[in-house]
């Protein structure tokens, strides 16, 4: 491209400036906040004043902070979920549908087996059969890509209309088990007591939308990454990461390695989905259908440059983003919810483009004429 | 005796293609300086030069890829501008590269006519066609302009890039590294119809590291090395002892230089080892045996079934039928750790793309083909990056330096330590290409190590392209044609001529 | 009684087939330069969104589908920035796309939803020709743009194999190393065709909102269709004429379960029966991985791999 004379040229960097691993997320941000305010903008709402309320409704206030860190609790998983499979270059896009899954196996244990346990032994059932679920949606599409190599990412993402579709059936479709059999209304069936968790007061009199379950998300986090850094399993999905052909060289069974990742991919998706089942809703619920939280995953793992510590920080973020626009749609000057979608999708663009300065010098060169 | 290739044809007849003083930098490196070269009509003129020398780089400028810090680019006795190879195309001069520039989805046709600038918009593929067959017609050089470029072999290949050359226009042709995947009687076909574009005006530029090739074809040499030109003579006037001389820069001895060795016990063996791919025979009953203290080398062409002999015998892929044994150890059907652990170390052709992870440090790559256990243990591997930098002097900012940032000598010496002296009580090792691509000193540090691990018993396999390199090291040499050995001698027995025709599958 | 039923059905699909064939004709173009672009269902709403609204104020179907052209240019311009200028992973960015333009769309619509469409595209008056039995309906039965779409996968065709600069095309997405030896700029042939594609998933966005949709409604319009798309190219080798045919076997399933409905047959649930396009566009993808079939049918060698030249 020759602009003005000039060439954008982009080098490769011998060594990144450290400063460049904050900068580039935080530019990033500010970046979108701009665009999302010029919309604003154009639509009549001004913008410093809605960022503001936005900022108090997501963060700041005492109802922002802990509907906060509620909706973060399964985005936390979503993102670990999107970030385990991006890292090995395995464009799953189906954390939507395993988490639906999730809710749904969570509630099957919720509702089966959870009656004569103790909560210590329920609860914990509840998120295995939730990742069980969400890795056995996720099995298909491995299994087609590890055996025939076909593209994990449109069968991951037909499959997320299917579990939509799926959740719909048994709630709205049919009499069958999932369904409430105390009211003909249609709503899920309710799990037993001992696999539900009271949300956390936070040392006030007050009931928040933060559950237990969000400590485990982050514990989640933390333990994957300690995990993948000091283990084998670890090692080896970095190097075949990094190339598949020096994996195989290595005797790696790539099958394997591509296999188990996204079966752990959705078995952390599926985990996010029973952690509703655990916490706020207590049942299968169509209603988490409209959060589109699989999809905002891949926004905060893009976002963390699929690192599972800054998943955390990331889907802390976004949620707040939401929340705030929550709050922003039934105040006093409406703004639609939407504008929390455009903030997410442009912070990832402008996340992407930031990556590129970060690894690479650009710099705008003279063209060159030929030598006389 | 130095001389500028230019003086003697100063005044008089206008040459057809002429560098003066061309310098050409790239980071770090002086790649051409003040270099100047001459080709006069209907010449065969040969740039002879070791890896890094220069030569490559000179063409590139010569045909409008690179263009140079310095100095001037003379057409028929005018200076030109040259900013693109297209520019290099209207000046009549194009380059056949070494690595191929096409598409395999497409026809030779449609090969042949990509960029072509006179191209019509509706594509006339019947009149191209025939335009295509013709020029194979006259240079000899048989093609089916409606074949599929990816079914073809490497010298058909090659052939289409003349053509596309001939097609645009060409009066001067450079070529880089021609005969580097071809077999001694195709070669022989290349020469001939380089004699007949020579024989119509046209003017041939070849850059080659082979010696011995191209002394019969060139009508003048001029040899090149660090950058500058050392020597130039006509056809007939120096041996090929002196041109050696000047590619290297100081005195050689032809001869293969290997003492005698202890040989031991039979380490590595293959027995009618069968392997096919996608239902096409890859290789066929191949036996073979090493022992401590041996380098078995197996010399072919590019493409005769190298890498699933190596891949074979290290365990990567598991043959139709046959029995591989490592060590005492049947390691077929075993994959890569079974081979491994009955003691067999592999080093790859492909340094950063399979035998190195390039994005992970040396400390890490360290690890890659060692018994690990459920945690990795980085601590060791650090120590060991450590002292393999000091040992073999690998020029690197330190152990946690990403392996893709190291030259192609470095990345190559850490494979070696890695294969020969961490992975612990491997005592056979398959060895692909080692050299290639490597400037001379990184080569004589290479065969170095080869010559050190057979002396202290270790049996190799040696796979390389480079005939020179198998009948430099190996005490016994094999050769490889269309997936079967087909030539079985004594690493002593330095008559190339048979190994040569068994090379392009020509019966001894 | 019943067969007519299912010849309409057989009409619809071919209908809804134009909004596939236009997606999918977009994404050919884009891949073959090398350049993947998932973003084709966000690409699809803006269409919508944005015809609307221009037809909303203006009333003028024409401008109205001008502009969601241009706004197809001016996002995949975006994605072409990224990818192609400052070589940024190409799935990633566009998913992103995906998001954004499905965010981006629920924004502007959100005034106007539920409104009745101001204009709408009929299918074109040809007389005698639409009376004809099963022909009739089905070939003869079509709007403007239907037969439009149709010529313009076969000059497609016509382009990317019979002329030079499909030529060209066609080697950017298999070795643009050697398109760029030539002193061809892959950059230029990448950015072009990944904004063609975009001009073109809009248009196919803009279209199914005149066309076929009663309102906007951000979530029932499309409904997956751009992702079908992406299948659909794949199921056509990459080949525009191929499309076709692959589009009306995908726009009938996606009419099945309302033909079933009306036909009263019960015998499976609607929600259960909406899974059918998904399910048998996943079985399609199946069937064609098939090692065999990946020979003979390829993907362009370097789709996806950003182009970086070797230092001059």
């Amino acid at each position: 491209m020759i602009v003005l004379g000039r060439r954008i040229q982009m080098e490769q960097r011998m060594a990144v400036p450290k400063s460049a691993v904050v900068i580039v997320p935080v530019v990033s941000v500010i970046a979108a906040l701009v665009v999302g305010g010029v919309f604003l903008a154009l639509t009549g709402h001004p913008p410093v004043r809605t960022y503001l309320d936005l900022l108090d409704n997501g963060y700041t206030s005492f109802y922002g902070i802990t509907d906060t860190l509620g909706l973060a609790t399964p985005l936390i998983c979503t993102g670990l979920a999107a970030a385990f499979a991006f890292r090995m270059n395995l464009y799953s896009i189906g954390q939507e549908g395993q988490m639906y899954l999730g809710m749904i196996g969570g509630a099957w244990a919720g509702i089966v087996l959870a009656d004569s346990l103790p909560p210590l032994i329920a609860v914990p059932s509840v998120l295995l059969f939730g990742a069980l679920a969400g890795a056995a949606w996720i099995a298909v599409p491995a299994f087609l890509r590890a055996r025939l190599g076909t593209s994990e990412i449109v069968s991951t993402l037909l499959l997320n209309y299917v579990a939509l579709n799926l959740v719909n059936y048994f709630i709205f479709g049919s009499q069958g088990f999932f369904r409430d059999p105390t009211t003909s209304f249609p709503q899920g069936r309710a799990v037993a007591d001992s696999a539900r968790l009271s949300p956390l007061s936070f040392f006030t009199e007050k009931s928040t939308n933060t559950y237990p379950t969000f400590f485990v998300a982050v514990l989640l986090a933390v333990m994957l990454f300690w995990f993948m850094r000091v283990s084998n399993y670890g090692y080896e999905t970095a190097v075949y990461a990094d190339s598949p052909n020096t994996a195989r060289y290595a005797g790696m069974s790539s099958a394997w390695l591509q296999s188990s990742v996204l079966l752990v991919s959705g078995a952390l998706a599926g985990v996010g989905g029973a952690m509703y089942v655990v916490g706020p809703a207590g049942k299968v619920d169509p209603g988490l259908l409209q959060v589109g939280l699989g999809y905002a995953g891949i926004v905060v793992a893009a976002l963390a440059r699929y690192n599972f510590l800054a998943v955390v920080l990331a889907a802390v973020l976004f949620a707040g983003l939401r929340t705030g626009g929550n709050a922003l749609q039934v105040s006093n000057d409406p703004v639609p919810i939407a504008i929390a979608v455009v903030l997410q999708g442009a912070v990832l663009l402008f996340a992407l483009g930031g990556e590129l300065f970060r690894r690479n010098k650009v710099t705008l060169v003279r063209v060159q004429k030929a030598t006389t | 005796m130095v001389t500028s290739a230019s003086t003697q044809h100063d005044a008089g007849a206008a040459l057809a293609l002429a560098a003066r003083a061309v310098t050409k930098r790239f980071p770090g490196v002086v790649a051409n300086d003040q270099v100047n070269f001459d080709l006069a009509r209907g010449e065969v003129h040969t740039l002879l030069g070791e890896n890094g020398a220069g030569k490559s780089t000179l063409a590139s400028v010569l045909c409008g890829l690179y263009r140079p810090e310095a100095g001037q680019v003379v057409r028929d006795g005018k200076e030109i501008r040259l900013n693109s190879p297209r520019d290099g195309l209207a000046h009549g001069i194009a380059m056949v590269h070494q690595h191929f520039r096409l598409v395999d989805r497409f026809t030779v046709a449609e090969n042949v006519v990509l960029g072509h600038k006179s191209l019509s918009f509706v594509l006339a593929t019947a009149e191209i066609e025939a335009k295509v067959a013709a020029i194979t017609e006259e240079f000899g050089l048989p093609l089916d302009p409606r074949a599929v470029v990816g079914e073809l072999s490497a010298g058909e290949r090659q052939r289409v890039e003349i053509v596309k050359a001939l097609y645009q226009g060409a009066e001067i042709l450079l070529l880089d590294e021609p005969t580097a995947l071809l077999a001694p009687p195709e070669v022989e076909k290349l020469f001939s119809t380089v004699r007949a574009m020579t024989h119509v005006g046209k003017s041939v530029v070849f850059v080659s590291h082979k010696l011995g090739e191209v002394v019969d074809i060139s009508d003048r040499i001029t040899v090149m090395r660090g950058g500058r030109v050392t020597g130039s003579v006509r056809r007939g006037e120096a041996d090929v002892r002196r041109l050696a001389e000047l590619m290297v820069g100081r005195e050689i001895n032809i001869v293969p230089r290997r003492a005698k060795s202890q040989v031991g016990d039979v380490l590595l063996s293959a027995s009618q080892v069968h392997l096919e791919r996608d239902g096409a025979a890859m290789l066929t009953d191949i036996n073979l045996e090493v022992r401590g203290g041996e380098i078995v080398g197996v010399a072919g062409v590019a493409g005769n079934g190298q890498r699933d002999l190596a891949e074979v015998i290290a365990g990567l892929r598991t043959p139709q039928q046959g029995n591989v044994t490592v060590c005492g150890t049947p390691t077929a059907g075993h994959g890569a750790r079974g081979a491994r652990r009955a003691g067999l170390a592999y080093v790859p052709e492909d340094r950063l793309g399979t035998g190195l992870a390039p994005s992970m440090s040396i400390r890490d790559n360290l690890l890659l083909t060692r018994e690990r256990n459920f945690l990795v243990d980085r601590k060791s591997a650090l120590h060991e990056a450590e002292t393999f930098i000091k040992q073999l002097e690998i020029k690197t900012p330190g152990p946690l330096t990403p392996t893709r940032k190291l030259s192609g000598g470095n990345a190559q010496k850490v494979l070696l330590a890695r294969e020969l002296f961490a992975v612990s009580g491997a005592r056979v090792l398959v060895v692909c290409s080692p050299t290639r691509g490597l400037d001379v000193g990184a080569v004589e540090t290479v065969h170095a190590l080869l010559d050190e691990a057979r002396d202290a018993g270790k049996a190799i396999l040696l796979v390389s392209e480079d005939l020179d390199e198998v009948m430099t090291l190996a005490d016994r040499v094999m050769v490889l044609y269309r997936g079967r050995i087909t030539l079985e001698q004594s690493g002593l027995d330095t008559n190339v001529d048979r190994v040569g025709r068994a090379m392009a599958g020509i019966a001894t | 009684m019943n067969s007519n039923i299912w010849l309409l059905t057989f009409a619809d699909a071919i209908s809804i087939a134009t909004t596939l064939i236009l997606a999918s004709l977009g994404a050919i173009i884009t891949e073959r330069s090398g350049v993947i672009n998932l973003g084709v269902e966000g690409m699809l709403l803006m269409g919508a969104v944005t015809g609307f609204v221009v037809a909303d104020s203006t009333g003028n179907l024409w401008l109205a589908l001008l502009i969601a052209v241009l706004v197809g240019v001016v996002l995949s311009s975006i994605h072409a920035a990224l990818t192609v200028g400052l070589r940024a992973n190409q799935i990633v960015s566009g998913l992103a796309m995906v998001i954004f333009g499905t965010g981006l769309s629920q924004f502007i619509g959100k005034p106007i939803e539920g409104d009745p469409l101001p204009v709408v595209i009929r299918p074109l008056e040809l007389g005698w020709l639409s009376d004809l039995p099963f022909v009739g309906p089905v070939v003869f039965g079509h709007d403007l743009f239907t037969y439009l779409t149709w010529a313009a996968a076969g000059g497609a065709s016509f382009y990317m194999h019979r002329t030079r600069p499909g030529l060209l095309l066609r080697a950017t997405g298999d070795a643009p190393a050697t398109v760029d030896a030539q002193g061809g700029s892959v950059a230029r042939i990448r950015w072009v065709h990944t904004m063609v594609g975009g001009a073109l998933m809009t248009f196919a966005g803009a279209w199914y909102m005149f066309a076929r949709a009663a309102a906007w409604n951000q979530a029932a319009t499309t409904n997956g269709i751009g992702w079908i798309a992406l299948a659909l190219v794949v199921f056509a080798s990459w080949r525009p004429l191929r499309a076709i045919g692959g589009a009306v076997l995908f726009g009938f399933s996606l009419q099945v379960p309302f033909t079933l409905q009306a036909l009263q047959i019960r015998t499976l649930p609607p929600t259960i029966v909406a899974m059918f396009p998904y399910l048998i566009t996943l079985a399609v993808l199946v069937l064609l991985s098939t090692p065999r079939a990946r020979r003979l049918l390829g993907a362009p060698k370097m789709l996806g791999q950003p182009f970086v030249r070797d230092e001059r």
